[in-house]
């Protein structure tokens, strides 16, 4: 235990006097979602012992992240930024305050209207919109939205009005909070009961509770622009499309520190690879730092590529 | 190797403590520590003045067997879940009528046009207060609020408020008068209160929706009371302990029964302090809103909501003034109606 502490303390402790001077601190988010803070650990490491900076990680969601870089110019780094679900994203990277450095979940986020497996196991004809809307009764005639204020808000709102949820005999229970929205998923789970409703992936609810997607059938670009538009007149039918998932970076702190740029860009998960961390997570009941800590030490050979190889030598203990 | 190794050879567990392991995942020190190179045998002696608290954690990496504090917390959700059906079959239906309450008043409060509401409010603050000025301020909010498009909201908000009001003084009163009867009641139930005010509301809100469907409205009807009944008891308490001695005497002295006692001579001396009470319900009800809305309440909540998440600042800012004009114009008007009766018990 003392050697651990001992070996910690001077761990943290000699990359940071080496290279302060280099990198300096850097701020990152850390999203209020399972999957980016695992990420923003990822990244930490790699930055603090590899790059010798000095790792300020910020909690954040996607709008307030991003309205701080515009207002601000920090955090210096945002990751895991679903750009669907903010619009202020194409004006930064067009004004040429932020850099898009590259797809951090590299299959996208995937959203859609969910309903647990065990229903479409025992009712195989709600695994399409079709099937679902001629059976109301199986689904306790509720579809569960999201919170005021949340982009998916808009989308379903225009997607129920096409798809005329109300006039099929569903109820729409607009939900108070993201909160409320994962425990009504886990409180269905538990007692084996119907839920039908809007979610996304990954998440460690989507992780630890096996769900289908609805088929909304085919996504249309144009349709779904309007969707989420608000005041959108012609609201169509459209699945939704996969979301782009990003890391960006200021303009400022990518001009003077590239290293760091280099390294975010090639920070990237695949769907798989996060998934199995974050069931990984889920049966351990492990923190995010603890998950960041499993990855680095099981799979050096998936971050081994991500690094320069200064930063390679340093963490040379770790990738043998 | 670690610790209070020694601690479990002496006990002789060492042989329980290998037999079934739950050893935790590795941590960032002990991956800071392989990435610094440190030789796994290399035994450090530990300075006595970094010695480690003997906590489930630190227990576990001497003793394997050991359970970790996340083993514990991972008891208490099965015991909740163990439980969960037999609570939910006494708790649903016994919390039932609140929803039906909640629902309700909303409905009877949307279906009054606001040319017939207004003035009624008007009324019943005149009514109470016996004050213009009150009753002009609560003609202006609303006014001001159906002039912005908030007067639905905020007729939504006043509804759950009346709701949530009432059934405290309904519990609260009842409850107050009993601790004031009985000093061992009273000790029991004021560290229950103080817990009431501090418990973070999520802490409670999110089991119970396992308990009830997330789509029911006394969820939020729960998170109200709790918080805001707490002054409705508390000063109950406090005014009745307070009549006088030599009028609590008088009254024996004339062979009143306790009954008529407390109906005759103390609620009625206590009234002022239980008056100060019901204001200080509503205001706190008031604070629960945005609360509230988290759990799907309906009203200027929602707004408040809206303005944070979608950084709408003029939606939260005008929202929030709107919950302070209530709030105001309902504290003017139980504040006026407590200074009239305050009146009339000094004459």
């Amino acid at each position: 235990m003392r050697r651990l502490l001992i070996a910690a303390a001077f761990g943290l402790a000699l990359p940071a006097a080496a290279s302060a001077a280099d990198c300096g601190e850097v701020t990152l988010t850390e999203m209020n979602w399972a999957s980016s803070a695992v990420v923003s650990h990822v990244s930490k490491f790699l930055m603090e012992q590899g790059y010798g900076c000095k790792v300020k990680l910020i909690p954040s969601s996607t709008v307030p992240a991003l309205a701080s870089v515009a207002e601000t110019g920090k955090p210096d780094i945002v990751t895991e930024l679903w750009i669907n679900g903010a619009p202020s994203y194409n004006e930064l990277q067009a004004a040429g305050k932020i850099e898009t450095l590259t797809d951090v979940l590299s299959d996208g986020g995937v959203e859609g209207w969910w309903i647990p497996t065990y229903l479409v196991k025992a009712h195989p004809e709600l695994a399409s919109i079709e099937g679902v809307l001629a059976n109301p009764g199986l689904l306790e005639n509720r579809f569960h939205n999201c919170p005021e204020g949340w982009g998916c808000l808009r989308t379903n709102t225009a997607l129920s009005q096409a798809f005329d949820l109300k006039g099929n005999g569903f109820e729409i229970f607009q939900h108070g909070s993201g909160e409320t929205m994962a425990t009504s998923i886990a409180a269905a789970y538990e007692s084996k009961k119907p839920w039908f409703g809007y979610y996304w992936a990954p998440t460690s609810v989507l992780g630890k509770y096996d769900m289908t997607s609805v088929d909304l059938g085919p996504y249309d670009e144009k349709i779904h622009a309007c969707n989420s538009k608000p005041g959108c007149e012609e609201v169509g039918k459209s699945s939704y499309p996969v979301g782009p998932v990003k890391t960006i970076v200021t303009t400022e702190f990518s001009t003077k520190h590239p290293e760091i740029s280099a390294l975010m860009k090639n920070v990237s998960f695949t769907n798989a690879q996060m998934g199995a961390l974050l069931s990984w997570q889920e049966e351990k009941k492990a923190s995010a730092e603890e998950v960041a800590v499993h990855f680095l030490s099981t799979s050096p050979d998936v971050w081994k590529g991500w690094i320069n190889e200064e930063a390679a030598g340093k963490l040379s203990a770790l990738l043998k | 190797m670690a610790m209070y190794d020694g601690l479990f050879s002496v006990f002789g567990l060492k042989e329980w403590c290998d037999s079934n392991t739950t050893t935790g995942p590795m941590t960032m020190a002990e991956l800071l520590a392989k990435s610094a190179g440190k030789a796994d045998g290399a035994e450090v002696v530990t300075p006595f003045l970094e010695t480690p608290f003997p906590s489930l954690d630190t227990l576990n990496k001497s003793c394997s067997a050991f359970p970790r504090t996340r083993d514990m917390t991972a008891w208490v959700e099965d015991g909740f879940l163990g439980i969960k059906d037999g609570l939910k079959y006494v708790l649903d239906p016994l919390t039932q009528p609140l929803s039906w309450a909640l629902d309700g008043s909303l409905i009877f409060f949307e279906a009054i046009p606001w040319f017939v509401l207004i003035p009624a409010l008007m009324a019943i603050t005149y009514y109470t207060s016996r004050s213009i000025s009150v009753m002009l301020l609560v003609m202006f909010s609303f006014l001001f609020m159906a002039f912005i498009d908030h007067y639905d909201r905020a007729i939504q908000t006043l509804s759950i408020i009346f709701v949530c009001t009432f059934i405290c003084v309904l519990l609260g009163v009842p409850i107050g008068i009993a601790m004031s009867k009985n000093d061992r009641l009273q000790r029991i139930t004021i560290p229950i209160l103080d817990m009431l005010q501090t418990l973070p509301t999520f802490v409670y809100l999110i089991p119970l929706i396992f308990l009830f469907s997330v789509t029911e409205s006394k969820l939020y009807g729960i998170a109200i009371i709790l918080y805001a009944i707490v002054p409705v008891v508390r000063l109950t308490d406090l005014g009745i302990r307070l009549v006088d001695k030599d009028v609590i005497e008088a009254a024996d002295a004339f062979g009143m029964t306790s009954r008529q006692k407390l109906l005759g001579v103390q609620i009625p001396l206590a009234l002022p302090n239980i008056m100060a009470g019901v204001n200080q319900t509503i205001m706190m009800s008031l604070a629960m809103v945005v609360i509230a809305s988290l759990v799907s309440a309906p009203g200027l909540g929602v707004l408040v909501l809206r303005g944070i998440r979608s950084l709408e600042l003029g939606v939260g800012l005008v929202s929030g003034f709107c919950i302070v004009l209530l709030a105001v114009l309902l504290d003017r008007a139980t504040k006026a109606a407590l200074s009239r009766l305050n009146n009339t018990v000094e004459q």
